[in-house]
């Protein structure tokens, strides 16, 4: 795994200095950084590409993924512009955490211009959970128990104040009239660490990913109260109503996708898209999403674009609208 | 109870891979252990990342790490024999006795001898760690924020009452690895703390750059110090054939130093140099009716080393079940756990019955290549001691290098070890400690997250630390080891005045 | 332990005690700073680490009056060679990137070897072999990314 790493790593710094990105056709050397650990969002990003691109022969040479862990992504997006800005054989891994982040200015000295903004593959959604043996069946069931005593819920989530679960209890208090400032949220690490404190009753409501909840849900472990979600999302989640469907104006997509260097040039840029978007329309595409986890959700291009833009303001409004 | 994860865990240790993983594991900790340069903590600190980056499953490199754990607890005594240095901090007892049988030309009879000493202790802590990690891992189930901190507690009063000489330079230590641990992104409320904008601190100080730098750095400028102070080898290791008489002379002090290991293990917090010192003292307090300790004496061999092996398994128990590392070198451990983004904790039992128990049933037949390793090799390992340091060091360096490199591929963690090393280098020749700095790293970062965490459940009401039995246990116990040496120490005070008085 | 002579050396412990002071007043400051919007916590990320500034003000203060004793510095020419080490480290992983792992392993081995007293040839037999074992143990056994630099491109 490492080796392909080294080699193309110094190979891709080399190509893109003699070269200034004069790639026209397929990428000489197709890599994909990741900006965390191995296993990570990012890695599965970055896999999904990478396999898929392969199956579908969109590459002939097997893409490179290539590891820069440090602050949720931030290491590696200043790496792209700062040294990489040129190079057509890179994409990288980001999520809507990546524009959720450049929202409340913590991504660095860059906001989301500094990028080309490249196309999204799937997405997740968020979700609300609560222990199996809870009283709360549904999310209106939920809002009426929170609005009515907002001090006795301990709310959990796998991030900081301020990161997408967060967020996501931020929108369930909202939605009950209550300041998500005030909201006891309780900061632990991780989907698994959310698990175990509902099912340890340390907390009453845990907010996460669908991908993350729907085998403990299946399982009977835990009850899904609702989706964040434009329509019902399918397989095992398909008995769960999504909080629109409820009455409740909540949406989160979470969506995986990836970015290229301010410089790339239009060409490879759009070599990038075309190959996507013939990607994202094969069966071996949409068994490797589901694989991951993922559910159907392609971006690409300029509309790509124009999505993280409005996400990062729409993030940002949120993000002075809850205090942050 | 059930134990099917073990059984689970021995078809995984047993598979050809991870058997050849395990002997290498046993040799390269044997190694580690046998030469002072490096001790487990940095052997494994600096074998992580690379077990990491060749791309084993977590319960490969588990097996592998805990190999070298064990193996160095087995080696440390090579050296403490041979050169009256201990290879590793729980070998220190083991010196006391061991160099004087050396000195009489029983070397070969001290190394077989300890090396079933250590055998025994590490199959008895094999044995408990079996028995007691389904146990404590269904109550750690009942663990909150609020009965972790209390835990925390608990570590931080234990880790307190068994220092040293100076408790003021433990609890100095301990405050800077607790004040390392804050660097980066708060955990509660995303505020970033310490890092002066560098992106690179945003996830704070990693923890194989902060351990390399102050085992590995700090101790290659020690030995460069040292090196005019020449020790001398015993060459002669004598027959290696231990006497019967021996034997049964020194099981009575195994077996019992092999439990009190065990529990020191379980312990959170206090390590291999803590149990050894123990079992020793008791060792010769019960035992050493001729005065014949410290002169050569098998019993007081056996003693540390059979608790030494047996803290090393003990230390895996509160590792695997709660998440919260039982000595500094599982603490390293964990930091393997978290690199693959495995949470450790409860769960790990049940979510991950291959790991947990891959990692139990390799100590079983760990501790059988270790035996073989040891007791018909250990001529190999004598001569590698021999080593010159001007090849031996540069070889560390090289590989603290690569290690840091090897999981983040950039320059800035480099300097930031060698940063970290050298401010070790200078707290060490000020007389600290550097363990007390790795737990009050991990420890303290569990501490302060979960009491917030307790804290934003109850809306800032304290009482909530005491509210359940587990905590109230936990308190209970923090107390008691807190108290328990101060009532020691009055006693001998007591006894000693009493004496003079007579 | 394994003792060295422990000479007691009072003043390095009082000057540690000293920089121990300092810290923690300036960790406390810098921790009363931290920025934040607000925290779900009654304590919020700026408690901790000022509790443990005044911890380590305490804890400096009771060294300070009760240093004990040290190892103590080496002196002359030893502690140029000690001080030499960390400085040599500094300039080869400065040339870790650039100029590869080769020869930036090469000139640390030989350089270290020689600050341990070894003869030149032998420090530079000791130098090529560090370079070439480690990485041939590294990138060709255990496939580990290393820079390649200027030679073994």
């Amino acid at each position: 795994m490492i080796r392909m790493f080294s080699k193309s790593m110094a190979g891709a710094m080399i190509l893109a200095a003699s070269m200034g990105g004069a790639a026209f056709a397929e990428p000489t050397k197709p890599e994909c950084l990741a900006g965390a650990k191995p296993g990570g969002g990012f890695d599965l990003t970055c896999r999904l590409a990478a396999n898929s691109l392969l199956a579908t022969h969109e590459i002939s040479k097997p893409m490179i993924v290539t590891y820069m862990d440090g602050g949720v992504g931030v290491v590696a997006y200043n790496h792209v512009i700062s040294k990489r800005s040129h190079d057509p054989n890179l994409i990288s891994a980001a999520s809507s955490g990546s524009a959720l982040l450049i929202a409340q200015g913590k991504f660095g000295k860059y906001d989301e211009t500094a990028v080309r903004w490249l196309g999204a593959l799937g997405a997740d959604y968020g979700v609300l959970v609560v222990n199996a043996s809870s009283p709360y069946k549904t999310l209106s069931d939920l809002v009426a128990a929170y609005k009515a005593d907002p001090k006795s819920f301990a709310v959990g989530g796998g991030g900081a104040i301020g990161s997408q679960d967060w967020m996501k209890g931020s929108l369930l208090a909202k939605a009950a009239g209550q300041p998500p400032k005030e909201m006891r949220y309780v900061a632990l690490e991780g989907g698994g660490a959310v698990l175990t404190a509902l099912e340890g009753g340390h907390i009453k409501v845990g907010a996460g990913d669908a991908a993350e909840m729907v085998k403990h849900h299946a399982a009977g472990k835990v009850r899904i109260l609702a989706v964040m979600s434009p329509e019902r999302l399918p397989g095992e989640l398909a008995d769960v109503p999504t909080a629109k469907e409820q009455g409740f104006d909540i949406e989160w997509p979470i969506w995986r996708g990836f970015y290229v260097g301010k410089d790339v040039p239009d060409a490879d840029y759009q070599w990038w898209v075309n190959a996507f978007e013939k990607l994202s329309k094969t069966p071996e595409f949409a068994r490797e999403r589901e694989e991951r986890g993922l559910f159907e959700y392609t971006v690409l291009g300029a509309d790509f674009e124009a999505q993280v833009k409005s996400d990062v303001s729409r993030y940002k409004t949120l993000a002075s609208e809850f205090g942050l | 109870m059930n134990m099917e994860y073990l059984w689970q865990g021995f078809g995984v240790a047993l598979t050809m891979q991870n058997l050849l993983i395990g002997l290498a594991g046993c040799f390269i900790g044997t190694l580690v252990g046998a030469l002072p340069a490096i001790g487990p903590i940095n052997g494994i600190a600096l074998l992580l990342p690379i077990a990491y980056s060749m791309g084993l499953p977590p319960e490969s490199t588990m097996i592998l790490l805990a190999a070298i754990y064990c193996g160095a607890e087995y080696g440390g005594r090579i050296s403490s024999i041979l050169l009256n240095v201990p290879g590793d901090a729980g070998a220190v007892m083991t010196a006391l006795d061991g160099y004087p049988m050396a000195r009489q030309g029983r070397a070969g009879e001290a190394l077989t001898l300890s090396g079933l000493a250590s055998f025994a202790g590490g199959m008895i802590g094999a044995t408990g760690l079996a028995l007691f990690a389904p146990v404590l891992a269904g109550l750690a189930i009942g663990f909150g924020p609020a009965e972790y901190f209390v835990l925390m507690v608990f570590a931080f009063a234990t880790l307190g009452s068994m220092v040293g000489s100076n408790p003021v330079k433990t609890l100095i230590g301990c405050v800077l690895g607790l004040m390392l641990a804050t660097v980066g992104l708060d955990a509660t409320s995303g505020a970033y703390r310490f890092t002066f904008d560098e992106p690179e601190l945003s996830d704070g100080i990693e923890f194989v750059v902060l351990v390399i730098g102050l085992f590995s750095i700090s101790e290659a400028l020690l030995i460069l110090e040292h090196q005019g102070r020449g020790v001398t080898v015993i060459r002669k290791l004598g027959r290696m054939m231990v006497r019967m008489s021996d034997v049964t002379k020194s099981t009575g002090t195994a077996l019992r130093s092999a439990c009190i290991g065990f529990v020191v293990g379980v312990l959170p917090g206090t390590g291999a140099s803590v149990s050894s010192a123990i079992a020793y003292t008791t060792a010769k307090r019960i035992s050493d009716t001729e005065g014949t300790f410290g002169k050569g004496d098998v019993r007081g061999l056996a003693a540390p080393e059979a608790s030494n092996n047996a803290t090393a398994c003990g230390a895996f128990v509160p590792m695997l079940t709660l998440g919260v590392p039982g000595s500094g070198t599982t603490a390293v451990m964990l930091g393997a756990l978290m690199l693959y983004n495995i949470q450790p904790g409860p769960m790990l039992l049940t979510e991950r019955p291959e790991i947990v128990g891959g990692l139990v049933a390799s100590l079983f037949v760990g501790n059988f290549l270790l035996l073989l390793l040891n007791l018909p090799l250990v001529n190999i390992f004598a001569r590698i001691l021999t080593v010159p340091n001007w090849l031996l060091v540069p070889g560390i360096l090289v590989l603290s290098i690569i290690g840091v490199y090897s999981t983040h591929a950039s320059v800035f963690s480099i300097f930031l070890m060698l940063g970290i090393g050298f401010v070790g280098w200078l707290l060490r020749k000020a007389g600290f400690d550097m363990a007390p700095i790795i737990l009050g790293f991990v420890l303290g970062r569990v501490m302060e997250v979960n009491l917030r965490n307790a804290l934003a459940i109850s809306g800032g009401d304290p009482s909530i630390l005491f509210e359940s039995d587990i905590s109230r246990i936990l308190w209970g116990l923090a107390v008691l080891v807190a108290v328990f040496p101060l009532v020691l120490s009055w006693r001998a005070r007591r006894r000693n005045v009493r004496m003079t008085a007579e | 332990m394994f003792e060295t002579e422990n000479i007691p050396h009072k003043t390095i412990g009082r000057i540690a005690a000293i920089v121990f002071i300092a810290l923690a007043v300036a960790y406390g400051i810098g921790g009363s700073a931290i920025d934040y919007s607000f925290a779900s916590d009654p304590l919020g990320p700026r408690v901790f680490p000022v509790a443990l500034s005044v911890v380590l003000g305490v804890l400096g203060v009771l060294y300070l009056i009760r240093p004990g004793t040290s190892e103590g510095f080496p002196s002359g020419r030893l502690l140029l060679r000690v001080l030499a080490v960390p400085a040599v480290l500094v300039v080869c992983v400065a040339l870790f990137e650039p100029a590869g792992f080769a020869i930036s392993i090469f000139l640390l081995t030989l350089a270290v070897a020689m600050l341990f007293g070894a003869p030149l040839k032998w420090a530079v037999a000791g130098g090529i072999g560090h370079a070439i074992l480690w990485w041939f143990v590294f990138d060709w056994l255990l496939e580990v990314y290393l820079p390649v630099g200027l030679i073994f491109g």
